[in-house]
């Protein structure tokens, strides 16, 4: 199997790819990747405060 | 020097869109199902034990835990090894779902930096899984590389030494006891909040709170800081498998490095009979005393009386690594790197708090979430916080905040991602890992069995059973066998 680690780890995205130059004008920047100090605090504010309340699991080993 | 052999096992946590625990057996299963990878399925469970207690008994039943029992009321599930649907991947690695979790465990290994690989090899595996699954369900899944669900739930991370049987229990207690609890400081993977006992905002641990007795062969409830299942894997008039469940599951490839050098260190004194010693009174009380002090100070009452903290402790190993074991060879030069990395994190746990939190777990989650609340207001008591927590071991990197740290440069690089993607597909030691690798892909036809320590191959109609020395180099001839016939030759000819 070939191995692509990118494709491996991240969803594919239901959009499809646009370049600049394309008819409907330029593509937006890419904002699903980490660009920097302010993504993470951007991922911090985007999730879910009851979160935590709903994850719930089996007792493992 | 002797060499260790050593492998790590992680449960992952998984999330279902729309589903809960009662069907997390079945989704597990499904996800492993899932996987795209070339595998064998034929696991081998003839020879495993896990009644078997290192101290010279065999336990009737394992304990399980009662909120788990009532997930599982009127619920007809198949047979056991449809359930868990093991795969045996062309790295050697299992691949498999251990009591609702997907479960990778690693291929053994010799060095330090390949157990790492391996380990880091198995986040893609499992992440690759995961996806393939949601696409065929439609659901959406997270996968936590965690050990807890911040409700009362534990699922392990657990590491696996071959040790020699002549050890013992006693020994090997006395040994590695006082560093399963000191190393947290420089390995932990933090968590917020407590399942047990008195609240606490942060602490470096996110199994401490689920310990209750110093030893035993429990590991889904009443859990031991030092598990005495005695499993083998191997010959076991000679070895012992040194079976730690007491550690966290790592984002960050150095903790992982250092909890498996720590032990190492332990295994290796006692081996020449200079191992400091420590006698812990009350090891699940030391351990959340470690765990709860983010200083680094917490206490660890010994017998006697007296009293340490895990600094004493961990120079101790450290000094009398030193001392025993000059450099010189590739495998003590590697555990004297990590002794020289401990040592500059203990100055720096004091000295540098930025340089600490940049290369261990617990400390770059605290640095995130104190980020956070100075940026946005808040304290600790914010609910928000558990989330951050859960969302730091997200295996996604488009999500994950262990990810965004990662790219900001907040915390230590991981290796390059060709070195992890080459331990995906194979092995790199001539280990009896390699052995196993090589029987999945070259010896499909042929290949009845497989388990840790055997193979089973059919040759000429009838199947043989070979067990795979764990101390042994298999040589470069077993790559070239034609058929399962001199597979088998090779394998029984290797000294």
């Amino acid at each position: 199997m070939t191995w692509n680690a990118d494709r491996t780890l991240r969803r594919e995205s239901s959009e499809p790819e646009r370049r600049l130059g394309d008819d409907e004008g330029p593509s937006k920047p890419d904002i699903g990747r980490p660009d920097g100090p302010n993504e993470l605090l951007r991922r911090m504010k985007r999730i879910d405060p009851d979160q935590a309340k709903k994850y719930r699991q089996r007792s493992g080993e | 020097m002797p060499r260790v052999l050593a492998g790590i096992e992680t449960e992952y946590g998984l999330a279902v869109e729309g589903r809960g625990p009662e069907d997390q057996v079945e989704d597990a299963t499904a996800v492993v199902k899932a996987s795209p990878r070339e595998a064998f399925t034929g696991w081998d469970t003839r020879f495993e034990s896990p009644r078997s207690d290192l101290r010279g008994f065999r336990l009737d039943r394992l304990a399980f835990d009662p909120e788990d029992a009532r997930y599982d009321t009127g619920r007809a599930r198949g047979p056991e090894a449809e359930v868990r649907a093991d795969r045996v991947l062309t790295n050697g690695a299992r691949f498999y779902n251990d009591h609702g979790h997907p479960e990778y465990a690693t291929p053994e290994c010799w060095s330090l930096h390949e157990l790492v690989l391996h380990d880091l090899a198995g986040e893609l595996v499992v992440r690759e899984a995961a996806l393939a699954f949601e696409r065929a369900s439609g659901r959406r899944v997270t996968v936590l590389k965690n050990n807890s669900d911040g409700h009362g739930a534990s699922y392990g991370t657990h590491e696996s030494y071959l040790a020699p049987r002549g050890l013992g229990f006693e020994r090997l207690y006395r040994a590695v006891m006082p560093l399963l609890i000191a190393r947290t400081v420089l390995c932990g993977a933090g968590k917020v909040g407590s399942e047990t006992g008195d609240p606490c905002p942060l602490q470096m641990s996110q199994r401490a709170d689920f310990f209750a007795e110093p030893a035993n062969a429990e590991t889904l409830y009443r859990r031991p800081v030092f598990n005495t299942r005695d499993e083998p894997h191997a010959d076991p008039g000679e070895w012992i498998r040194l079976h730690v469940i007491a550690g966290d599951a790592n984002m960050d490839p150095g903790c992982t490095r250092r909890k498996v050098a720590l032990v190492k260190l332990a295994l290796l004194l006692e081996s020449v009979g200079q191992s400091p010693v420590w006698r812990v009174a009350d090891p699940p009380r030391a351990a959340r005393s470690v765990s709860r002090d983010l200083s680094g100070n917490g206490r660890i009452d010994l017998e006697g009386g007296s009293w340490t903290e895990p600094r004493p402790v961990l120079e101790s190993y450290l000094d009398a690594f030193e001392r025993a074991f000059p450099a010189g060879e590739p495998d003590t030069d590697e555990l004297l790197g990590t002794v020289e990395e401990c040592r500059r994190l203990l100055e720096d746990l004091v000295s540098s708090p930025t340089a600490f939190a940049r290369q261990v777990d617990w400390a770059a989650k605290r640095a995130m979430i104190e980020g956070f609340l100075e940026e946005e207001g808040g304290d600790w008591r914010d609910p928000r916080l558990k989330a951050f927590d859960l969302a730091y071991h997200d295996l996604d990197p488009d999500n994950g905040l262990y990810w965004a740290l990662l790219e900001a440069g907040a915390v230590a690089p991981r290796p390059a991602d060709e070195e992890i993607q080459a331990r995906v597909e194979g092995v790199f030691e001539r280990s009896r890992a390699w052995a196993r690798s090589l029987a999945v892909r070259g010896q499909k036809s042929g290949l009845k069995g497989v388990s840790w320590g055997t193979l089973t191959l059919e040759e000429g109609g009838r199947e043989t059973t070979v067990p795979l020395a764990p101390d042994r180099e298999y040589p470069d001839s077993l790559a070239h066998a034609a058929e399962p016939g001199e597979f088998l030759r090779l394998l029984r000819d290797t000294k």
